[in-house]
C-alpha cells in the first residue's frame, strides 16, 4: 500500500513536471497592478474608452518602491480610468536580466506585449527580429516627441519604440565647495590643480563626450571603420592623463564613487540623471549640475541614450500596446515621469519643474544619439580597456587609441 | 500437451524478456530527462560552434545560421576575435595556473587541518568541524562582493588591518594603500601575476579548504587504529606515520576530491566575474568568463559555443590525465 502510494506520488510529480514544461509561454499574465497612492496628481483621462476588452502584459526593470516604479503605476492607474476596457499586467524584471529575458522569450514566440528599457541593446534586438517596427502604428501620433528621441529608437529608417526618457552624463557638483562650476576643460584642470576633487568613471560611456565633441574626435567613418586614431581621441587621452596627475580620481566602482560625492569627499562627479534623486537626498540644495566642459574641439557630446517602450513582434495586440506606450510617454505621462521620477523627457511640450531635471534634459538634447550599428558594439570593450590602460600608465595616448581602434576594426572586419 | 508446453515456454520467455527489459524501463524516465536537458543542449552547442549563430538566428522562425566548419575554433586559437587584450593561449595558461595553484593549496591545507583537528583529546572538535561548512553554504556571489569590499584600497578591511599591523611595526601607512583589484602592474616583476590574482587566490583558499578538510576528516576516521599501533611498534616517528600511513590511505578519498576541485576551480565563474571582473584588463580572465562576455556583450553565440567546446575538451583531457597519473578510479585494498 505504502509502495503504491509512493509510486502514485512519483507519477503525479512527473506529470506535474511534464505539464509544467508544456505550459503556456511567458505571456501568462502576472498579477494585475495594485493601486498605488498617488505622489502627485495623476494625468487626466484624455481618450474615450473603446468597447473591446484588451489585456496587456508589460515589463519594466525598475526596483520595487523606487520612483520610476511608482511613476509607472501612477500613470497606469490614470490610464485604466480612461480605458476601463484595458487590463494591464505589470511585471518588474531585475534590470540585469531584462534584455536577456526579453530576447529569450520573444525568440521562443512568447514574451509580454511590450517592455521599457534604455536603447542599450536596440541594434542587436532589431537585427534579431526581437522588436517590432511601429511606424504604421504611430503614424500621425508623434507630435511633441523630440527628433533626438525619435532618432534614438530608429534604425535604417524604421522606428522601433515609443521614445521617452533621454539620458546623458553631466557634471554634478557640490555648491558648498564649488562656487563656479567649470565650463571648459581648462577651467576643470585649474580647479583640480587648486585641490578640488573630481571623480570620473574610467569607461567609454562616461568619457565619450570628452573624446568626441570636446576634443573633436570621430569614432567611426561612414563605412563603420574606426578612425579615432586620426585625431582628437589621443589629445583627449593626454588631457585625462594630465587631469589624473593633477589629482582627479578615476573610480571604476560606481557605488564607491557616488558615496564619496555624497559624503563630501569629492566636489564633482561625472555621472547621469539616474543619480539625481539619490544625490538630492544627500546634498539637498547644494546639488548642482552642468554639462561636460567644452574643450578645444568644441562642446562635449556625451552619448544620449533613449528609454523607450518596445513592442513585441509576437504580440497580437500591438496597436493597443502602442497606444498605451504613447500615453505613458505622452504629455501627461511624461510630466509624471519628469516630476515624480525626475526623468529628463524627450518631449518638446514637457517642462520639468525641477531645474536639475531640466538641465539634464538640455544635456541629453545636446548629446550624440547612441549608435545602434554592429560596428559600434565593439567600442565598449576596446575603449574601456584603453582608458583603463591610460590611467595605469600602460602606454602613450596615441598607442592606446591606435590599439583600441585596430581592435575594433578587427572585430568588425574593417 | 504440446500446446500447454509451448504456452509455458512462451510465458517463461515473456518473463525473461520483462526481467531483461525492466532495468531499462526504470532508467527510461531519467534517460528522457537527460536527453532533453543535457544531451540535446550539448549536441546543439556543438552544432552552434560550427556556425555563425548570432542574435539574428535566435528566433524560432529565424533562418539557419551559415555553416563555418572549424572557422570559430581557428579564430579563437589564433586570437583573431578583435577583443582587446584577448590572447587565448595566455588565458588558457592563466586558467590552468589558477586551477592548479588553488587546488594544491586547498588539498594541502585541507589535509593538514584535518589531521590537526583529528588529534585525540582536542577540545570543541565538533564545533570546529561544523564551522567548516560556513564558506560552503554562503552563496559565492555574496562572498565575492564581501571580499571585493574587503580588498578596497581606501575602505577595505584588508588594507586597514595591514595598516594597523604596520603601525605596530612603525611602517608608513602609505605602503598599505594596496590597489588589490585594479593595479595592472605585476607586484613581482618577474612573475606575470597581478595583485587581483592574489586577491582571488586568498578568497578562494578561504572558500575551498573546508571542503577538502571535510573529505579528509571523513577519510581519517576510516583508517584503522591498528595500523598506527603497528607502525609505532616498528619504531615509526610521527612524521613517518603521516607520510607512510595517513597520506597513502587518504589518497582514495582525496584524489577524486582534487579532480572535482580541478573541474570546479577551472570554471569558477562567479568568484572571478564578481570579484575582479576578469580584470585588470583581462589579466584574471578565465575561459568561461571570456565565453560569457562573448554572449552577454556581443551576442556571438557561435563563437561562445566553440569556446565552451574548447573548455569541455580541456577539462576532459585534464580529468583523464589526472585519472591516469593518480589511478583515482582503481580500488585500494588495505
Amino acid at each position: 500500500m505504502k509502495k503504491q502510494l509512493w509510486i502514485g506520488l512519483s507519477m503525479m510529480l512527473l506529470a506535474a513536471l511534464v505539464l509544467g514544461a508544456c505550459g503556456t509561454p511567458a505571456t501568462e499574465a502576472p498579477a494585475p497592478v495594485e493601486p498605488q497612492p498617488a505622489a502627485t496628481e495623476a494625468p487626466a483621462a484624455t481618450e474615450a474608452p473603446a468597447m473591446e476588452p484588451v489585456e496587456l502584459t508589460i515589463w519594466h526593470g525598475y526596483h520595487t518602491g523606487e520612483a520610476e516604479e511608482q511613476t509607472v503605476n501612477q500613470i497606469l492607474e490614470a490610464y485604466k480610468v480612461a480605458h476601463p476596457e484595458v487590463t494591464v499586467n505589470v511585471l518588474a524584471v531585475p534590470f540585469d536580466q531584462l534584455f536577456n529575458k526579453w530576447e529569450t522569450e520573444v525568440a521562443a514566440g512568447g514574451g509580454p506585449d511590450m517592455f521599457t528599457a534604455p536603447n542599450d541593446n536596440l541594434g542587436n534586438e532589431i537585427r534579431g527580429g526581437l522588436v517590432a517596427a511601429i511606424d504604421e502604428l504611430v503614424a500621425g501620433k508623434l507630435d511633441g516627441f523630440t527628433q533626438l528621441g525619435i532618432d534614438g529608437v530608429s534604425y535604417e529608417g524604421k522606428m522601433y519604440a515609443v521614445p521617452g526618457i533621454a539620458k546623458a552624463v553631466g557634471l554634478f557638483y557640490n555648491k558648498s565647495t564649488i562656487a563656479s562650476p567649470p565650463t571648459t576643460t581648462d577651467e576643470l584642470m585649474a580647479l583640480v590643480k587648486e585641490g578640488k576633487k573630481v571623480i570620473f568613471r574610467p569607461y567609454g560611456y562616461h568619457l565619450f563626450g570628452i573624446f568626441t565633441g570636446a576634443f573633436g574626435g570621430t569614432l567611426l567613418d561612414e563605412t563603420g571603420k574606426c578612425v579615432a586614431d586620426q585625431g582628437g581621441f589621443a589629445d583627449a587621452f593626454a588631457y585625462l592623463a594630465e587631469l589624473q596627475a593633477a589629482g582627479a580620481m578615476f573610480e571604476p566602482d560606481e557605488g564607491k564613487a557616488n558615496t564619496m560625492f555624497m559624503q563630501g569627499e569629492a566636489d564633482m562627479i561625472l555621472t547621469g540623471p539616474w543619480m539625481l534623486g539619490t544625490f538630492k537626498e544627500a546634498l539637498g540644495d547644494n546639488l548642482g549640475a552642468v554639462p561636460l566642459p567644452t574643450g578645444p574641439g568644441g562642446t562635449a557630446t556625451p552619448l544620449t541614450g533613449i528609454d523607450g517602450w518596445y513592442i513585441n513582434p509576437n504580440s497580437t495586440k500591438q496597436q493597443a500596446a502602442v497606444d498605451l506606450a504613447l500615453y505613458m510617454f505622452g504629455p501627461e505621462g511624461a510630466k509624471v515621469y519628469s516630476d515624480v521620477a525626475g526623468s529628463p523627457m524627450a518631449r518638446t511640450d514637457v517642462t520639468a519643474s525641477d531645474p536639475l531635471v531640466a538641465e539634464f534634459a538640455a544635456i541629453a538634447s545636446a548629446g550624440f544619439p547612441r549608435p545602434q550599428s554592429v560596428e559600434f558594439g565593439a567600442w565598449w570593450g576596446a575603449f574601456d580597456d584603453a582608458s583603463k590602460k591610460l590611467l595605469e600608465n600602460q602606454g602613450t595616448p596615441a598607442e592606446l587609441v591606435a590599439a583600441a581602434c585596430a581592435s575594433m576594426n578587427t572585430a568588425n572586419n574593417k | 500437451m504440446a500446446t500447454t508446453e509451448s504456452a509455458f515456454q512462451a510465458a517463461a520467455g515473456g518473463k525473461r524478456l520483462t526481467k531483461r527489459l525492466s532495468p531499462y524501463l526504470y532508467l527510461l524516465p531519467a534517460l528522457l530527462v537527460m536527453v532533453v536537458i543535457t544531451f540535446y543542449p550539448m549536441g546543439f552547442q556543438a552544432y552552434m560552434s560550427l556556425t555563425d549563430y548570432g542574435i539574428k538566428n535566435l528566433r524560432f522562425d529565424a533562418p539557419l545560421p551559415d555553416f563555418l566548419a572549424l572557422k570559430n575554433y581557428i579564430r579563437i586559437a589564433t586570437t583573431d576575435l578583435g577583443l582587446s587584450n584577448f590572447d587565448f593561449w595566455k588565458m588558457l595558461g592563466f586558467n590552468l595556473w589558477w586551477t592548479f595553484s588553488n587546488v594544491i593549496v586547498h588539498v594541502s591545507m585541507g589535509i593538514v587541518i584535518a589531521v590537526a583537528l583529528n588529534t585525540e583529546g582536542l577540545w570543541f572538535k565538533r564545533i570546529y568541524r561544523a564551522i567548516f561548512i560556513v564558506p560552503i553554504i554562503i552563496p559565492q556571489i555574496i562572498i565575492a562582493n564581501v571580499f571585493r569590499n574587503m580588498f578596497d584600497p581606501d575602505y577595505g578591511a584588508i588594507n586597514q588591518g595591514l595598516t594597523l599591523l604596520g603601525q605596530l611595526l612603525r611602517i608608513s601607512p602609505e605602503l598599505f594603500q594596496i590597489r588589490w583589484i585594479d593595479q595592472v602592474d605585476f607586484p613581482i616583476s618577474w612573475l606575470p601575476l597581478t595583485l587581483s590574482y592574489f586577491a582571488l587566490l586568498i578568497t578562494n583558499v578561504w572558500l575551498g579548504w573546508p571542503f577538502m578538510t571535510i573529505v579528509a576528516t571523513g577519510a581519517l576516521q576510516s583508517i584503522p587504529r591498528e595500523l598506527y599501533e603497528a607502525a609505532e611498534i616498528d619504531g615509526a616517528s610521527g612524521p613517518q606515520q603521516f607520510w607512510r600511513v595517513t597520506l597513502p590511505l587518504l589518497r582514495p578519498a582525496m584524489v577524486p576530491a582534487a579532480v572535482y576541485g580541478i573541474v570546479v576551480t577551472f570554471n569558477l565563474f562567479t568568484l572571478i566575474y564578481f570579484l575582479s571582473g576578469g580584470g585588470p584588463i583581462r589579466r584574471t580572465e578565465i575561459l568561461l568568463t571570456a565565453a560569457f562576455r562573448l554572449i552577454n556583450e556581443q551576442r556571438l553565440y557561435g563563437l561562445a559555443a566553440a569556446f565552451s567546446v574548447y573548455i569541455f575538451l580541456i577539462l576532459l583531457g585534464l580529468t583523464l590525465l589526472t585519472n591516469y597519473i593518480t589511478r583515482a578510479t582503481e580500488s585500494y585494498d588495505v
